[in-house]
């Protein structure tokens, strides 16, 4: 059966430590914008943390939440690709096929989650901090949409291996770079057709619910709700 | 520039390349043969240990082939080499257990960073002008010894000063050798958020003066007094691990944890309960929870042994802090202490820690001893789910503490001829990180003769006349022992990852070098940095302690018994002092917080672009500084998110923009440090503005460190702002509508 990725987030365990951004501009080749294209809105970051505050002090509540591409299987930005450079892998991801892409932005503005960045320059990597590009991935141009891949170049090197092992892909083995980060091992990833696979398993959590459900758009990206303690329980919860 | 456009440039450029390269050889670049085997396209990992902060993760370290334009003999080419590509926690190491936090994914950017000093430097113009001039490591290590033979004699060698961020593992050893050897006095360690008041209060309390390890992962219920162990404090890496295992790795046990602090941090979000109490009253809270488990007698005074008996009133069950007493002076409700008191005491195992702000007030070091005594009651001090303390193999000797900065910059403003003559900086940056009242620049421009290691450029190191860059931690011999973070025993080792960039050379290397090259050479036994590493290692025990076998894990390591705390007697009772500030109330009316940044810690971090567009957890803010401040508050000041406010102590002024945030008191303002550098490459350079810059040089009395919360300042609004210097939030971004074309 083929794959299907997708990711499950324990906001019980994230602690907004941010580890997983910079871990995504590392792997990714995301530009630095630089703080005059910060200010208009056009840092990339394929991998953020949103913050939500509850409350007036000193009764106040923070809560964070990593925000990615959800990969939905009900995509609202692929429809609308004049291009096809949106589109629907056989793995159940939102691909984005840059030199497809004509730069119409029509796929960002359909997206719910903003989670697609537009490149309205080249990038510039002030030498010789071009040294540390990965060479397992593109560099995008102006004029081309770019978004979070679950670091597809890490599932296919993690096939390309199993196979060349004449072996099975084991639950665990391949990680996105987030996932590999993450502090607190809120972040899991894998194989959603898998029922015995960590991410299936935490994905029907009675705790798990997607982000933005009631658009339709079938996201892969589970949210585990944060607990709260209370006494009665003690530490103990049923 | 269409397309035919553009295909007609290109060629006529690559015309012109060919005929400048025919003509002119020097214009082309050659190829050096690589000086290292390589696979084109296969990835290695190789282990190496995180060098930006104290905590000591180890990591390891994707090194692929790629090509870097180098100098070679003089010759500058391009080089087929391992570059580093990503840092990675290394799986096996027991502190970072596989994983780094933002500023270690960061790290790699110091090794490529476009401003690096990659040769070595003299000055030029005249101090801080800025202005260096390349030259050969031949001169440079001539002007270094002739200005180290220059004080030779007796009486002169006690001149030489060696100025340091904090040192680990060998580095420190040699150090410490070549300074006693020398005939100088001991290094000098500087560092913002320093843990001296802690360590020492942990000395008294358990008989280690050694930063704490929490059992998070075991423990059912975690107090923390302003620790943001989370995000910057200690071994966040760690910490975050067991963590996670604490709220969701048990089964049916889900931990409680609340935060005690005035302004929300990123740690204290994730708190299940977030008590903000008035700066500098934490221990009065935590001695107000034992005066209520004392009482309800579900523990006795004898618990707390020693820990306890150095608490003024501790036998009597503390009368002076009743849980009326205590909400007076902390600002809570009696009914608040009585109820903390009972589940601290109730859902063991407990752990109660302290960390950051509340040891930088004028009363740290009893405020540290009470909360330490607390945790001794409910006795958790060596248990699972509590505090212990990391046992260190033995390869370095006790590290011997040098005279405190502050009292050498001003014995050097005094004297007619400076006591310090030579002085070595090593990675560590003063003038940002000290208070106006300690004059340490003014100090240091005194100094007749500063040779620097470091590999930027900064505030203090601007100031040297002789720059020794050194190596990039991915490029050098790493070792560290790490503190805390971890209940085995470590050593990290690591070799280079890969070949230096810059015509650069490690630190240690150097030092080594000098002291054979001396008029008077010292008697170092080693000929190289690796050869002491690896003589370091030789001395560790047990069979996993094979070189090879070091080398390829990236250290060594073994599970040790847990150290116990000292039990015995040190009868010194002290009262509880209440804390002091700098500046009368009634005209500074808030309480100045600056605070250890994420992306920045102290500031020495300002210089990585990835970390500069880090948008912060808290308040989203990227390339910029910001003040926090309480709605209600501003609003009382006729000031709206982003207007230009200005921050005055009794020692300077500042002006930033004002960032409205409900997880503050109203009367603190916050700000965080790191951002405000006047020199320190382009990314950091002329932005924001520095919080460090106004606070008051007062002191914890006990260890002379600096008590950077006990500063208050007043805030207005600025009327004729001039320059706006804008707040950019990531959060409201990507707003089409606000798009400016060009």
């Amino acid at each position: 059966m083929a794959h299907s990725w997708g990711m499950s987030v324990d906001l019980d365990r994230c602690t907004g430590c941010e580890a997983c951004v910079v871990a995504c501009h590392a792997e990714n080749n995301i530009p630095t914008a630089g703080p005059d294209e910060a200010a208009r809105g056009r840092a990339k970051h394929w991998m953020r943390v949103e913050r939500y505050w509850e409350g007036e002090f000193p009764d106040v509540r923070l809560k964070f939440r990593p925000v990615l591409c959800q990969q939905c299987e009900s995509a609202p930005c692929e429809p609308v690709c004049p291009t096809y450079a949106s589109s629907h892998t056989s793995e159940g991801l939102n691909a984005q096929i840059y030199n497809r892409c004509i730069g119409t932005r029509y796929c960002a503005n359909a997206c719910p989650y903003n989670v697609r960045f537009f490149n309205f320059y080249n990038p510039v990597w002030e030498r010789p901090l071009d040294l540390q590009l990965n060479p397992d991935v593109s560099i995008r141009e102006q004029g081309v949409m770019e978004k979070c891949t679950f670091c597809v170049q890490r599932i296919n090197a993690g096939k390309i291996d199993a196979k060349a092992n004449g072996r099975e892909l084991q639950d665990g083995e391949i990680k996105p770079a987030c996932v590999q980060s993450c502090t607190a091992n809120a972040l899991v990833f894998g194989d959603l057709n898998d029922p015995d696979s960590a991410v299936s398993r935490l994905s029907r959590s009675p705790r798990g619910s997607k982000l933005l459900e009631e658009m339709g758009t079938q996201p892969k990206v589970t949210y585990l709700e944060r607990e709260t303690w209370h006494k009665s329980e003690g530490t103990h919860r049923g | 520039m269409d397309r035919r456009d553009f295909i007609k440039a290109s060629a006529a450029a690559g015309a012109t390349a060919t005929l400048a390269g025919c003509g002119n050889p020097e214009n082309q670049l050659i190829r050096f043969i690589p000086e290292e085997p390589l696979f084109p396209g296969i990835a290695t990992w190789k282990p190496s240990i995180c060098s930006l902060c104290s905590a000591g993760c180890g990591v390891l370290v994707r090194v692929m082939e790629g090509e870097a334009q180098v100098i070679r003999n003089g010759q500058t080419g391009i080089l087929k080499m391992g570059l580093a590509k990503k840092l990675e926690g290394n799986p096996d190491h027991p502190i970072s257990q596989g994983k780094i936090c933002a500023r270690g994914q960061a790290a790699i950017q110091v090794t490529y960073h476009p401003d690096r000093i990659r040769q070595p430097l003299k000055r030029s113009g005249d101090r801080g002008s800025g202005q260096f001039q390349e030259i050969s490591w031949d001169q440079a290590m001539s002007e270094a010894l002739s200005r180290l033979n220059s004080i030779a004699s007796s009486e002169d060698r006690k001149t030489l000063g060696f100025l340091t961020r904090p040192l680990s593992g060998q580095r420190e050893v040699l150090v410490s050798q070549f300074l006693e050897q020398f005939g100088a006095p001991s290094a000098t360690v500087f560092e913002v958020f320093g843990n001296e008041v802690l360590r020492e209060a942990n000395r008294r309390s358990f008989g280690y003066a050694q930063l704490p390890t929490f059992d998070l992962a075991r423990s059912h219920y975690v107090l923390s007094f302003g620790a943001d162990f989370l995000g910057t404090w200690n071994s966040p890496v760690a910490h975050s691990l067991a963590y996670g295992e604490m709220r969701q790795g048990r089964p049916g046990i889900r931990a409680k944890f609340v935060q005690v602090e005035p302004r929300m941090s990123q740690t204290g979000a994730n708190a299940d309960e977030w008590i903000p109490v008035k700066p500098g009253t934490e221990g009065i809270l935590a001695l107000g929870l034992a005066h209520v488990i004392l009482k309800a007698k579900l523990r006795t005074p004898s618990d707390a042994a020693r820990a306890g008996e150095l608490i003024d009133g501790w036998n009597s069950g503390l009368p002076n802090y009743t849980p009326e007493a205590v909400a007076t002076r902390t600002g809570l409700s009696s009914a608040r202490i009585e109820k903390l008191a009972h589940e601290f005491a109730e859902h063991g195992p407990a752990v109660a820690m302290i960390g950051d702000a509340p040891l930088a007030h004028t009363n740290g070091m009893s405020q540290a001893l009470a909360v330490n005594a607390l945790n001794a009651l409910v006795g958790n001090v060596g248990k699972a789910g509590g505090i212990f303390f990391t046992p260190r193999p033995d390869i370095g000797g006790p590290p011997k503490a040098g005279r405190h900065l502050r009292d050498i910059a001003a014995d050097v403003l005094v004297a007619a001829r400076t006591p310090v003559q030579v002085l070595l900086l090593n990675d560590t940056n003063p003038v940002f990180g000290s208070p106006p009242a300690w004059r340490v620049a003014e100090a240091l421009r005194k100094i007749p003769y500063i040779i620097s290691f470091g590999s930027f450029l900064d505030e203090t190191s601007s100031l040297a006349d002789l720059v020794l860059p050194d190596h990039s931690f991915l490029e050098s011999w790493v070792d560290a022992v790490p503190e805390s973070g971890t209940s085995m025993s470590v050593a990290s080792i690591a070799p280079p990852v890969m070949r230096p960039l810059h015509q650069t050379r490690s630190m240690p290397d150097v030092l080594i070098e000098i002291g054979r090259q001396l008029q008077r050479p010292l008697s170092l036994p080693w000929k190289t940095y690796e050869e002491m590493v690896k003589a370091a290692a030789e001395v560790l025990p047990g069979e996993s302690g094979s070189w090879e076998s070091i080398q390829g894990q990236g250290g060594w390591w073994r599970s040790a018994s847990m150290l116990q705390p000292d039990r015995q007697t040190a009868r010194r009772e002290a009262p509880l002092n209440d804390a002091q500030f700098d500046g009368r109330a009634e005209d500074y009316p808030f309480h100045f917080l600056p605070y250890a940044s994420q992306a920045f810690l102290d500031g020495s971090l300002a210089h990585l672009p990835w970390l500069q567009e880090l948008p912060d957890v808290v308040s989203t803010a990227m390339w910029s500084s910001w003040v926090e401040i309480n709605p209600r508050t501003a609003q009382d000041l006729g000031i709206v998110q982003g207007d230009m406010i200005e921050i005055t102590s009794a020692h300077g002024t500042l002006q930033a923009p004002a960032l409205l945030s409900p997880g503050i008191a109203p009367d603190v303002v916050g700000m965080p440090v790191g951002q405000g550098h006047q020199n320190y490459t382009r990314y950091a350079s002329g932005r924001g503005a520095n919080p460090l810059s106004i606070l008051s040089g007062v002191t914890e009395p006990e260890t002379g460190a600096l008590a950077w919360a006990a500063t208050r300042v007043k805030v207005a609004k600025m009327q004729n702002s001039g320059e706006q210097r804008p707040l950019i939030l990531f959060a409201g971004g990507m707003k089409e509508h606000e798009e400016r074309h060009r």
